[in-house]
């Protein structure tokens, strides 16, 4: 299985707050790290790309992200998407990845990566989708 | 000997009627897999014209285009056109193993229809829109052989040719450049390719049964198709790769065919299909992509050639799947029994190995779920049986 490391941005400046639920975000956290993610369009269908916006925030916020890579694979399935997703930083603390595509029904395992304060901390959010 | 005979003809007796009592049995269907079932629904799908190709739609491209595909002229020796290898007698494919254009091909002539529906095109996706597969044929040494400068000459001297084109392209066919001139022409191709729907058949009437809770319609779809549609949802995990209105992720998968092309030669499947499409200059990141907001274009953009894609193929839609024989890239499985035999003993080894789909395993169908699975594909096709 081919682990598809998209690199938003070295050395980027500081973390910043959590946007919310009712700006459409989920959280994923960990002792080390913490993200808000949401997906555009909201709602993930099979075959059908899609950006998710990611920042970093929380507990560890004062810390500078040197990199966050996100990836999605289908366990069942043993391999991940056909698409290496385009990472860009639109402000301190936000990034956004275009160019994401599940495209068979099933259980996807999408795994957001922060290497933040010396640790890479890997943050995982499971997505069923059905045909 | 003589005294077990009866004993196995007993035995067979009882089997036989275990197998008719369980052939009568009504099918009834969980939750999960009606949710399955109407997934695969309906149909016709809806189809937009194609941004990438201006002319996609255009009654005048459909018309040029449908002329085109059956004209011989757009062959070098002037014997084979389009219609050689995608012959609509045979739903467009050419019934053979694998085609034979100016020289033994590769790979199978796969069906044209429902095209407008694809992502890719070809067995390994190097194309990424129907113009641009529309050329590779064309200018292939093996199958059509012209040169773009040859597909303008022959144009030029046709005058109804000449005249069409001027009249859809709005300049002389002599005046543009010969790699306008073929970019022109295969999206007139793929205008009327685009046209080549198939009909709706009697898997789609049992699946709107379904949707409308219609026992008595529900009840004119075979049992054998039935039970045949309860595996492909269910235990075959057919449909995890055929998914959808068409039958198909339209992505791509090993599914443990053997990809030698000849001894010591590999078909290199999705890993090549992808490198061409990168290489190409027709495709949708280039500048003869008529969408100007370019969103035709994301797939190629995020495209990625991993190794797996060694021995990958494209899943096909399994629409009018009984009229379409031979099956897989190469051809190399002649009936649909063969194709459920195939996924039922499937061979492990042919995967690639640690990267290989874990969702593709042997199923071991018994006779009568294999004979059912057939039974299902074949409710597939318009006009077919199921009934």
């Amino acid at each position: 299985m081919a682990l598809l490391a998209v690199t938003a941005s070295a050395f980027a400046p500081l973390a910043s707050a959590c946007p919310t639920v009712e700006q459409g975000f989920r959280r994923l956290a960990s002792p080390d790290a913490e993200v808000a993610y949401r997906w555009e369009p909201a709602e993930l269908k099979i075959g059908q790309f899609f950006t998710a916006e990611v920042v970093t925030c929380g507990t560890r916020e004062q810390e500078p992200v040197r990199e966050i890579t996100i990836d999605a694979t289908m366990p069942a399935h043993g391999h991940g998407m056909n698409y290496r997703p385009t990472a860009t930083r639109t402000a301190p603390g936000h990034y956004r990845f275009t160019g994401l595509m599940l495209h068979m029904p099933g259980t996807w395992r999408v795994t957001i990566d922060v290497h933040q304060g010396g640790k890479r901390t890997r943050l995982t959010h499971e997505v069923i989708l059905r045909p | 000997m003589r005294l077990a005979l009866p004993g196995v003809a007993a035995a067979l007796v009882l089997a036989g009627m275990a197998f008719a009592a369980s052939s009568k049995r009504p099918v009834t269907f969980s939750a999960p897999e009606r949710a399955a079932i109407l997934a695969q629904g309906p149909w016709p799908a809806p189809q937009r014209p194609d941004p990438s190709n201006r002319y996609s739609g255009n009654a005048d491209a459909i018309a040029l285009g449908r002329r085109l595909f059956f004209d011989t002229r757009l062959s070098i020796e002037g014997r084979r056109s389009c219609a050689t290898c995608h012959d609509p007698a045979k739903s467009f494919t050419d019934g053979k193993t694998r085609s034979f254009g100016r020289a033994l091909l590769d790979r199978n002539a796969i069906a044209l229809a429902n095209l407008r529906l694809n992502r890719w095109f070809g067995w390994a996706g190097a194309a990424d829109s129907l113009w641009a597969q529309s050329i590779h044929p064309i200018v292939d040494e093996k199958e059509l052989g012209l040169t773009a400068e040859q597909v303008r000459e022959r144009l030029a001297s046709e005058p109804a040719f000449a005249a069409a084109y001027q009249h859809l392209f709005r300049s002389a066919v002599t005046d543009d450049d010969a790699e306008r001139v073929l970019v022109n022409i295969a999206k007139a191709l793929a205008a009327f390719q685009e046209t080549i729907v198939t009909a709706r058949t009697p898997f789609d009437d049992f699946r709107d049964a379904v949707e409308r809770d219609d026992a008595q319609a529900m009840a004119r779809y075979s049992r054998a198709a039935q039970r045949g549609l309860q595996i492909f949802v269910g235990k075959g995990n057919c449909s995890v790769c055929h998914f959808g209105p068409n039958f198909t992720s339209g992505e791509f998968e090993d599914a443990g065919v053997p990809h030698f092309a000849e001894k010591g030669r590999v078909d290199p499947g999705r890993y090549g299909g992808i490198a061409a499409l990168l290489a190409s200059p027709f495709n949708l990141l280039g500048p003869y992509n008529d969408d100007p907001a370019k969103a035709a274009g994301i797939p190629t953009r995020h495209v990625e050639q991993l190794h797996r894609n060694w021995g990958e193929f494209r899943v096909p839609s399994l629409r009018n799947v009984a009229r379409t024989a031979p099956y897989m890239h190469n051809g190399s499985l002649a009936t649909l029994k063969d194709v459920v035999r195939h996924y039922s003993e499937l061979d492990e080894e042919r995967l690639h190995g640690h990267t290989g789909a874990r969702l593709i395993r042997p199923l071991r169908l018994t006779t009568q779920e294999a004979a059912d699975l057939v039974a299902f594909l074949e409710t597939l096709s318009a006009n077919s049986g199921g009934k």
